[in-house]
This record gives C-alpha cells, sequence and structure tokens, in this order.
C-alpha cells in the first residue's frame, strides 16, 4: 500500500469513529463506540506494517523515543495535579477522611458521585489526552525539524 | 562529528535514495547525517564504511581528526 493511500484509510477510519460515536451516544451503547475504537487502532496497526515506502528507521524511532519521554515528562505532572484534586473530591465525602458537614440537614455533599458528574470527569479525561496529543505532536515536530526532517538538498524533487 | 558520505556517495556515483535503499534507512537520514544533524549508531556508522570498502574513521571525522584529514 501507497503511504497516501494509508493517510486516506486513516481520515476514513476516523469519519466512521465519529458516525459510531454519534450512534453510541444514540441508543445509549457506550460499548459500541470502545469496540469500534479498539478495532479502528488495531485495523490500522495491521495495514500500516503493508506500506510498501519505509518510513522508519533508527532516526525516526529515536524522534519518536525523545518527544514520547518529554510528552510523559510534563503529562505525568498534569495528571498527577488533576489526580490529587480527584483525590480531594473523593475524601471529602462524608465517609471520608473528613468529619461529618457541619451544615443543616440536606446541605450534606451526596455519597455518591452523580452520572453527570462521572461524565464531567470523562469530558475531563478526554481534554487530558488531547493535551498529551498535542505535547507529544509538539515534541516530535520539534526534534523531527532538529534531526532534519524537513532539511531539502539538491536531490530534492 | 563530520563525514564524507556526500563524497564516498560521488565516487559511487549514488543517489541518497540509493544509498539509504542499500542500508535500510530512509533518505532523510542520509539527508540528516550529511549535514551533520544526526550521528548514526554504531551499527549503521560500520554498514556505511562496510558498504563503502572502507575504514569508519575514512568516512566519519571526529573532533580533531576534523582539522587533520
Amino acid at each position: 500500500m501507497k503511504r497516501n493511500t494509508f493517510y486516506l484509510l486513516v481520515g476514513i477510519v476516523a469519519l466512521i469513529e465519529v458516525g459510531i460515536f454519534w450512534l453510541s451516544v444514540e441508543v445509549e451503547r457506550p460499548i459500541l463506540i470502545q469496540v469500534a475504537f479498539v478495532l479502528g487502532v488495531i485495523l490500522l496497526y495491521a495495514v500500516r506494517r503493508t506500506i510498501e515506502e519505509r518510513m522508519e528507521d533508527e532516526r525516526t524511532a529515536m524522534i519518536t523515543q525523545k518527544a514520547a519521554l518529554r510528552t510523559l515528562e510534563i503529562f505525568w505532572v498534569a495528571f498527577f495535579a488533576i489526580s490529587l484534586g480527584s483525590a480531594v473530591v473523593a475524601f471529602s465525602r462524608p465517609l471520608g477522611l473528613r468529619p461529618p458537614h457541619p451544615g443543616p440537614p440536606g446541605t450534606a455533599p451526596p455519597d455518591m458521585l452523580e452520572l453527570p458528574f462521572i461524565g464531567g470527569f470523562a469530558l475531563f479525561q478526554m481534554a487530558l489526552l488531547c493535551l498529551m496529543i498535542f505535547l507529544y505532536v509538539g515534541f516530535r515536530v520539534y526534534y523531527a525539524r532538529k534531526y532534519g526532517d524537513w532539511d531539502t538538498d539538491e536531490e530534492q524533487d | 562529528m563530520k563525514n564524507r558520505i556526500k563524497v564516498y556517495r560521488a565516487m559511487h556515483d549514488l543517489t541518497q535514495e540509493g544509498l539509504a535503499n542499500e542500508l535500510g534507512v530512509t533518505r532523510q537520514t542520509i539527508l540528516a547525517i550529511e549535514k551533520g544533524k544526526y550521528d548514526p549508531s554504531l551499527e549503521l556508522a560500520f554498514k556505511i564504511a562496510r558498504f563503502f570498502g572502507v575504514t569508519i574513521e575514512d568516512i566519519f571525522l571526529y573532533g580533531d581528526a576534523t582539522e587533520r584529514k
């Protein structure tokens, strides 16, 4: 398979995933998009192996490695900070470390997280994931430029 | 670290693409090595030297050797 055909396939798979996501929301079945997403990624990984043109070697592996490491170095701090906030929310329940709520009856925080609240966490996780992707792409571009990915010379078409 | 890959490529009448295919790397990697933006692994350095039938020191010039050559 040619590289451009692969990129076209990535676009098509992404569109299908968006469609399945909305279908999943409509029928209220999260498993649909979860399974579809995993299958989509497996399909793309499998097809990527069939690309004829060589795309990876020791230099690209090093660029990927450095970008991933830098991303991890920053992301874990952000992720840990968010997780600490979540832990505070969890421990703020009446059954947690905090003493019973001193206010009038009925004003104490609920024992269970409500569904919309959990949904908010899901969106927050998505936002964190987007942050990770942006960080990775940014570092990938930086190191690719540093190690001559877009350099040209007289042999360039 | 400087290198003389471009010279040896010219001597063997090879393009970057051709050399890259022979060595199993991308053309951009050969270009990056030639421009001094990327230092190859020891394995790739040996592959390059063996491909041209010379020693690593003939192709890669480290530190003071750059001035002596």
